[in-house]
Formats: C-alpha cells, sequence, structure tokens
C-alpha cells in the first residue's frame, strides 16, 4: 500500500529529463570512442546532438521560456547541414579507400 | 501515475535504441535503432509541450535525416564486417579509463545532490505551449539574424555536398 | 583670366623655375647634349634673375613693406600654413640667390665640360637654387625647414658629386652627419616655438615676442643657434665645410661660399626681434663667432690646398657676421652677408679658374708666377684679396668696418671682442695675401709655360663678379644707409646698434684700414720678397715657434684628431661593444632561445597529434572530464 502511494506520488520532475539526457550523452560518447565506422560515428555524434537537444526542451519547460525550443530548431537545422556535409565526405573516402573505416585515415599526423 | 509512465517507456526505448546503434554489428541494425531514439525523443518531448518541435524531429530526423543514412548505407553495403581488434595502440585503455571516469564522476554528482539536482529556481506555475504560433513569433523576431544565417548554411552546406560527392574522375572518363 | 594673374605671384615663378628647370632636365637627361642643357639651365637662371629683379624693383616701389602670399592653409590650430613671403631681407637673398646662381652657372658650362655627369650637375645645381630659394623665401618656420633640408640634402648630392673618389663620397657624408647634428637643434627649437606661439609664421611669433617670458626665448634661440651654427660651418661644426671643398668648384663657390652657408646667418637675423630679447644668446653668439674667427684665420695661414684656404677663409668671415648678429649689428651682418657673397664667389671662381689650367692641380707650392699666364685671372684674384682684406673702397672694407664699429660701439666687454675681431681681420689680410702671392708671383721653381688663361666663359664671370666687388659696398656706407632703408620692415621692432659718430668712427675705420693694410705687407715681406730667408734668423731662435705655428695651422689645432679620436672613434668602439653584448647575447640569444624552444616544444607536442580521429575523440573526452570536475569544483552561488 505504501508502496503504491510512494509510486502514485512520484512527480516527473526537470531533474529526471536531464538525467535521461545525461545517459543518452555518455552513450553516444561511448560510440564515438569504440567505434570505428565513419558512419556509426556519426550516428553517435547525432545521439549526443539528441541530448543535448533534450536538455534545452527541459529547461525550456523548467523556466517557462520558448527560447530553448527555437535553439532546438536551430540545432536541428545545424545537424542537417552536417549530416548532408559529413555523409557527401564519407562517400568521397568510401570511393578513395572502399571502406569507411577512420583508422586508416592518418594523413593529418603531426 | 500515467505521466510517470509516459517517461518512463520512451526512455527506456531512447535508451535501448542508444545501445542498439552503438553495440549492433549490421549497419542497417544501427539505423533503426537511431530511428526507435529519435520517435521516442519525439514522444518525450510532447511530454514536454513542445509539440512543433516533436513534429520537426519526426519529419527531419526521423524522415530526411535517417533516409539520407540508409541512403549512404546502401551505397557503401552493408556486408563490410568491422574490425574486432582495435588498430590504435592503447585505445582500449583509454578509451575504457575515460568512460569509467566518466560514469564515476555523473553517479558521484548524482549521489552526492540525494538525486535532486539544484537547479537554482523552482520550475514555474504556468506552461508554455510551443505552437507553431509562439515558436515563429520569436523566430522571426528576435531571431530573424540568426535565422537568416543558418538558411545561408544550409546552401552553403548542400552545394559543399555536391561539389563533395561529385565524381570527377568518373564523369571525365564519361565524356 | 590667365593673363590676369596677380603681380604678387610673380616672384613666386623665380622660386619654382629653378625646379621646374631641374625636373626638365632631369628627363631629358638622355636626350640632351651638353650645348641643350646649356641653352636650357642658362635661360632660366637668367629669367630667374629677371623676375627676382623685377620683383625687387616692385618692392622698392612700395617702399620695401613687405609681401606675403600664403598658399593655403595646411592645419588651422596650430597655426601652419605653406606660404611665402617678399620683404626687405628675402627680397635681398632672391636677387643675390638667383643672380650669382646665373653666373656660377655661366662659369659652370666651361668648368664642368666633358664630365660624364654634366647634366647630372646641373640638375642637383638647380634643384639647390630652389631648395635655397625655398629657405630665404619662407614666411614661416616649416616652409623655412623644408628648404633648410634640402639645401643640406643638395650639398650632400654636389660635394660628393664625383663619388668614385672615395674622399669626395666620405666629405659629403661628413657634411650630411655634421648638419644633422644642427638640424637636430633646429627641429627642437621649431618644436619649442610651436609649443609657445601656436604659429609657424613669422610674423606672428615676431610681432608677439613679449608674450613669451625671456627664459623660453633664451632656449628657443639657444636650439636655432645650433643649427645655425651647423648650417653656417661654426665652431664647433666647422669641419665639415674645408672637406667639402673636394666638390667641384663652382658649386662651392655658391654652396660652401656664398649662399647656403650664410643660411644660419640670414636665419638669425630673421629672427632678430626674438634675439635681441636674449642676452645670453646674444653673448654666445658673439663667442663662438669670435672664436671662429680668429681658429679658422688662424687656420687658414698654412693651408697648400687653394680651395682650403679659401674654405677656411669663409668660416672666418662667417664668424664676423656671427660676431656682428651678437652684437645687434644685424644690418651689418647681412650687409656683410651681401658683400662676402660677391668677393668669395669672385676667389672661389677665380680658384676655379687656376685649377682648370692647371689641369687639376690643387696644391699652392706646384703654382706660383701664375701672373703672366693669367694676367684677367689674377688681377680679380687681386680685386678679391683686397676686397676680403678691408681695403677702400673695395666692397669687403665698407662691411668689415661697419661691424667692427658695431662691436666697438656695444662697449664694455665688446672692447676686448672688438680686439680680438680686429686681429682676426689682420689674420685674414695675411692669409689672403700669402694666396695671391703664392699662386700669382713667388717663383716655386716650376715650370709654367704651357698654362693658359682661362677660357671666355670664365673670365668674363670673374670680370662681372670683380666690379661688383669693388662697387657693391657702396649700397651702405656710413654717409648712405642704403640696406637699412631695405631691411626696415625686418627690423622694426629690434634695436640695431648704431655706428659710434665722428671722430671715434674715423679712427675706427682707420684702424681697421691699418690691420688690413699691415697683414698685406707682412704678407709681402714674406711672401712677396720672402725676407725670413735674407735675416739669419738663426739669431732670433724664432725657427721652433715659426714651426710650431705652421704645424698647428696645418692641423686647425688638432681639433679634427681631436674629434675623430673622441667622437669617431670612441663612438665606434662604444657600438661594436654594444654590437656584441646587446645584440649577439641579447637580442640573438634570446630569438634563438625563443625558436628553440618552440621546436622542442612543438616536436613534443606534435607527437599527440596522431591524425586517428578517435584519438581525438579520446581528447575531447578528457576535456569533458575536466569540464566536469570544474564543474563541480566551483561553488555553486545563489543569485
Amino acid at each position: 500500500m505504501t508502496r503504491r502511494k510512494e509510486i502514485a506520488m512520484l512527480e516527473v520532475t526537470t531533474d529526471w529529463y536531464l538525467s535521461l539526457a545525461a545517459i543518452l550523452f555518455t552513450i553516444g560518447f561511448l560510440g564515438m570512442m569504440i567505434r570505428k565506422n565513419a558512419l556509426i560515428m556519426f550516428m553517435c555524434i547525432e545521439l549526443m546532438l539528441n541530448a543535448v537537444n533534450l536538455t534545452f526542451i527541459s529547461a525550456s519547460k523548467h523556466f517557462g521560456q520558448i527560447e530553448g525550443q527555437v535553439f532546438v530548431f536551430f540545432v536541428l537545422v545545424v545537424a542537417a547541414a552536417e549530416v548532408v556535409v559529413g555523409l557527401a565526405i564519407i562517400v568521397s573516402i568510401f570511393r578513395k579507400q572502399s571502406s569507411a573505416s577512420v583508422d586508416v585515415l592518418n594523413v593529418a599526423r603531426g | 501515475m500515467f505521466e510517470v509512465f509516459l517517461f518512463f517507456a520512451p526512455a527506456s526505448l531512447i535508451i535501448l535504441g542508444a545501445l542498439i546503434v552503438i553495440f549492433a554489428k549490421n549497419p542497417v541494425h544501427n539505423a533503426m535503432g537511431l530511428v526507435m531514439t529519435l520517435v521516442s525523443l519525439a514522444i518525450i518531448y510532447i511530454t514536454l509541450n513542445a509539440t512543433f518541435v516533436a513534429m520537426v524531429q519526426m519529419l527531419v530526423y526521423a524522415g530526411a535525416v535517417m533516409t539520407l543514412f540508409l541512403f549512404v548505407i546502401m551505397m557503401i553495403g552493408v556486408d563490410k564486417k568491422e574490425q574486432t581488434t582495435d588498430s590504435i595502440k592503447g585505445q582500449t585503455f583509454l578509451v575504457s579509463g575515460v568512460f569509467l571516469i566518466l560514469i564515476s564522476l555523473l553517479v558521484y554528482v548524482a549521489v552526492s545532490s540525494d538525486f535532486k539536482w539544484d537547479l537554482w529556481f523552482p520550475p514555474v506555475e504556468y506552461d508554455v505551449e510551443g505552437t507553431p504560433q509562439l515558436i515563429a513569433g520569436t523566430l522571426f523576431t528576435a531571431w530573424i539574424f540568426p535565422f537568416e544565417i543558418i538558411s545561408i548554411l544550409l546552401i552553403v552546406a548542400t552545394a559543399a555536398a555536391i561539389a563533395l560527392a561529385y565524381d570527377t574522375k568518373k564523369r571525365n572518363s564519361n565524356a | 583670366m590667365w593673363l590676369e594673374v596677380s603681380l604678387e605671384f610673380i616672384f613666386l615663378l623665380s622660386i619654382f623655375l629653378p625646379f621646374l628647370t631641374a625636373i626638365f632636365l632631369f628627363l631629358n637627361k638622355k636626350l640632351f647634349n651638353e650645348l641643350m642643357t646649356n641653352f636650357f639651365t642658362l635661360n632660366a637662371a637668367l629669367l630667374s634673375f629677371a623676375i627676382a629683379a623685377y620683383s625687387f624693383v616692385a618692392l622698392a616701389l612700395n617702399k620695401f613693406n613687405g609681401v606675403n602670399i600664403e598658399l593655403f592653409q595646411w592645419i588651422s590650430n596650430p597655426d601652419i600654413s605653406i606660404g611665402f613671403t617678399l620683404d626687405g631681407l628675402s627680397g635681398i637673398m632672391l636677387i643675390l640667390v638667383t643672380g650669382l646662381s646665373f653666373v656660377i652657372q655661366l662659369f659652370s658650362t666651361s668648368y664642368m665640360e666633358k664630365d660624364e655627369n654634366y647634366s647630372n650637375y646641373f640638375i642637383y645645381f638647380n634643384f639647390f637654387v630652389f631648395s635655397m630659394l625655398l629657405l630665404v623665401m619662407s614666411s614661416n618656420f616649416l616652409v623655412m625647414f623644408f628648404g633648410w633640408e634640402l639645401v643640406g640634402l643638395s650639398s650632400y648630392l654636389l660635394i660628393s658629386f664625383w663619388s668614385k673618389k672615395p674622399a669626395a663620397a666620405k666629405a659629403g657624408n661628413k657634411a650630411f652627419v655634421i648638419n644633422r647634428v644642427g638640424d637636430f637643434g633646429f627641429l627642437i627649437g621649431l618644436m619649442i616655438i610651436l609649443d609657445n606661439f601656436n604659429t609657424f609664421d613669422f610674423y606672428k611669433i615676431l610681432n608677439n615676442t613679449n608674450e613669451v617670458s625671456e627664459n623660453t626665448i633664451t632656449l628657443i634661440s639657444l636650439f636655432l643657434l645650433l643649427g645655425a651654427f651647423g648650417k653656417s660651418a661654426q665652431f664647433p661644426l666647422f669641419s665639415w665645410l674645408p672637406d667639402a671643398m673636394e666638390g667641384p668648384t663652382p658649386a662651392s663657390a655658391l654652396i660652401h661660399a656664398a649662399t647656403m652657408v650664410t643660411a644660419g646667418v640670414f636665419m638669425l637675423v630673421r629672427i632678430s626681434p626674438l634675439l635681441q630679447h636674449s642676452n645670453l644668446a646674444s653673448l654666445l653668439i658673439t663667442v663662438f663667432g669670435l672664436i671662429t674667427a680668429l681658429l679658422a684665420a688662424f687656420s687658414a695661414i698654412n693651408q697648400y690646398d687653394i680651395k682650403k684656404v679659401l674654405a677656411y677663409s669663409t668660416i672666418s668671415q662667417l664668424g664676423f657676421m656671427f660676431i656682428a648678429i651678437g652684437a645687434g649689428a644685424y644690418v651689418a651682418a647681412i650687409f656683410h652677408l651681401v658683400t662676402h657673397a660677391f668677393f668669395k664667389a669672385l676667389l672661389f671662381l677665380g680658384a676655379g679658374a687656376v685649377i682648370h689650367s692647371m689641369h687639376h692641380e690643387q696644391d699652392i707650392r706646384k703654382m706660383g708666377g701664375l701672373r703672366k699666364q693669367m694676367p684677367i685671372t689674377a688681377s680679380m684674384m687681386g680685386v678679391g684679396t683686397l676686397a676680403i682684406s678691408g681695403i677702400p673702397p673695395l666692397a669687403g672694407f665698407w662691411s668689415k668696418d661697419e661691424i667692427l664699429a658695431s662691436v666697438f660701439a656695444n662697449g664694455g666687454i665688446y672692447y676686448i671682442f672688438w680686439a680680438f675681431t680686429l686681429g682676426a681681420a689682420f689674420l685674414t689680410a695675411f692669409y689672403m695675401g700669402r694666396h695671391w702671392l703664392l699662386i700669382f708671383e713667388k717663383d716655386n721653381g716650376f715650370e709654367h709655360s704651357d698654362i693658359n688663361e682661362a677660357p671666355k666663359a670664365m673670365t668674363r664671370p670673374l670680370l662681372l663678379l670683380g666690379i661688383f666687388s669693388i662697387f657693391i659696398g657702396f649700397i651702405n656706407t656710413p654717409f648712405f644707409h642704403g640696406l637699412e632703408k631695405v631691411l626696415h620692415v625686418n627690423l622694426e621692432y629690434v634695436e640695431v646698434t648704431h655706428l659710434p659718430e665722428g671722430i671715434t668712427l674715423i679712427v675706427l675705420a682707420v684702424l681697421s684700414i691699418g690691420a688690413g693694410f699691415t697683414g698685406l705687407i707682412i704678407a709681402f715681406l714674406f711672401f712677396g720678397i720672402e725676407l725670413h730667408k735674407r735675416i739669419d734668423l738663426q739669431k732670433f731662435k724664432l725657427e721652433y715657434p715659426i714651426n710650431l705655428i705652421k704645424d698647428l695651422s696645418f692641423n686647425v689645432l688638432y681639433l679634427n684628431k681631436f674629434g675623430n679620436l673622441f667622437f669617431v672613434s670612441g663612438m665606434k668602439n662604444l657600438t661594436r661593444k654594444v654590437a656584441v653584448v646587446v645584440d649577439g647575447m641579447l637580442i640573438d640569444g634570446s630569438v634563438n632561445f625563443v625558436s628553440t624552444a618552440f621546436n622542442k616544444t612543438s616536436k613534443i607536442t606534435s607527437t599527440t597529434q596522431t591524425g586517428m580521429v578517435r584519438n581525438y575523440v579520446v581528447y575531447f573526452g578528457l576535456f569533458l572530464l575536466l569540464l566536469i570536475v570544474l564543474f563541480i569544483a566551483t561553488p555553486m552561488v545563489q543569485s
């Protein structure tokens, strides 16, 4: 009975959303570090961007201001542009070496 | 009660999708995991009163961007097996170190704040509906200048993508 | 209509005509042969002189009230404008410079014949005339400074005209560097003037001298004085002028005798309303002028270079002018400037004619007895010698006598100065007599039968200048104060020292003539009939002192060597040490250290740039960790 009451009293606060965003970001970052396929790394970047979007939206609700959502809109556009250019780069890399692995690409080493 | 369910159901899907993205071997599976995450995020957005952003998320991310990903996967091919052993020296060690520290720091922050993050202000009493009217009203007045710059960025990105993906060799040999 | 150009502007043409000629000759350097160059430069000079004469007559009809022409205002506050003025002082200089320029260019056409840089010479020459006119015609200190610097430049160009000779190149450098010391003082003086008067205009400054304290005026005067010392080769900045004789002789005649070196005198007369308020400056001018006059005259008595004697004589005569300025006799200073310009130009051109006929031999010990071969040159040089020695009624007598009388009229310590000045006048007569006798009279045992009289293009200017040297003195005699009337506007607020009257003046004149005659007679005894060989000098034990005097005179009291040792060598050693320590160790060391440090650190840090994307992701992660740690560590501030 008390247990049910506790669950019933649970309220979804901003902290929960922020925690979710942190977990999503961490997973995306881990993926960036362990995967070698450039395509998957791009997906991980998308994950991290979405984590940031989530914080923006929850902050927008928390502070009652619309600007958070406007920023998300901007992030969406930038992400789209980035995906377009990034995928084009991947395609041209693939043409050169018939593999999307980033580990072969170290011509820019110091 | 229903609200809690509305949070946890999409949240678990988000995390599941994200894990699929980083661990699945087949690129198509990765892409599907990403779709799952993005759609679930859209649901979360709706619960946060950001309806317009949720719709854009569905259309742009889950729709356009994912299509683009799938196209590229189609071009590159799905059967390319990624090397399982790490070719960079010390990368595994570094990765695990960074990851463990990151996790422990996050846990430390969560525990030390008693799972209640001090956000300086209490949440406001009223709700802000992220309707298209409101967003457009803000975007086209206070943020008109960044908006214009963003549009230029998009055009430049499109041109760059064309320039990058344009196969000059093939084209020349055809001609 | 273009014909209705104001007559006031016409005199501007005489200033800019030499400049246009210089440009014209420069542009057509390849095209013109010597004849064409002569045609243009001589006609331009003659036209310039004609306009100058016309302007002067117009000025005279205007009772010598000055005309100011402001071309344009440059800056309104402080009030700086570019403009020219035509008053008595600048009018005299205008007519003097353009006239002498024409005569000397006429001489140059013959003297510079078949020189490989023939047209260059006339380009520089015209450029010099332009600069000098800029200097003297300016209505403010700024334009004067432009001219002041440009005459330095053109003087440098003409001194090192034969730059293939190392001595000429060196002499040009020396003149330039020493003049720089003076220019430095001049420039600082100008800055103080601008600070105090807020304008550069002569008349605005000179009519308001009461507004500034005497100390400031003394300061201004002293700095301007330094400039005048440099340009007019006064002690201690005089050693460049004898070296400047490496240049072509006609150029020396115009620049280093008649006009440029008198710029200092001109400038001091120009600022005389300022100068009279500062007793210290006046005293310093007199003392330094006196030292210069005596020292240079002393140095001239045992020189053997035909031009160096004249160079030291120029320095000495400039010393006389400075004495006159210091004694408050500004009219006498300008008067001496004018007469000196004529007879010194005459002497220099005569020397040029001799050098030309002697096939560029300048040592007077190898001349002697040239009177029979070169009668016109000899007689004209004789006129010049008499004029500079102060023999009446030639030009030099009137001006030098006026200076001596003015110094005497000041009284007090100036009686002593007068005595010394008289001594310098005596020395002048002595060395000039020696000079003439050694060249034209004394037989030195050299065969000169192949020497001919100089060509007509040389003797005609000599005759012209000789006539002027005789008669120019009559423009300002005790009976007719012509020059004083010309300069009345410039000296309106100035207390000019007046000559003593009656019997005193006559006694002074007799003494001055006596000094001149005595000098000439002693010179004649020594170098004409060689008295010292007929009397046994051993009896008087005079050999040692005479040799000592000869040695000291030849080496200018060893001042040059002292200066070289002290300033040049000392500075060289110092700079060498500075070069080793500061440049070698400090600057090079630090630069090398920086480059080595960058090299090493960049080698270390570049190992982190593996080129692997995933490594970069890890770095990104590390900084993310740092960010979180900072976030935790930073205490939250409740706003």
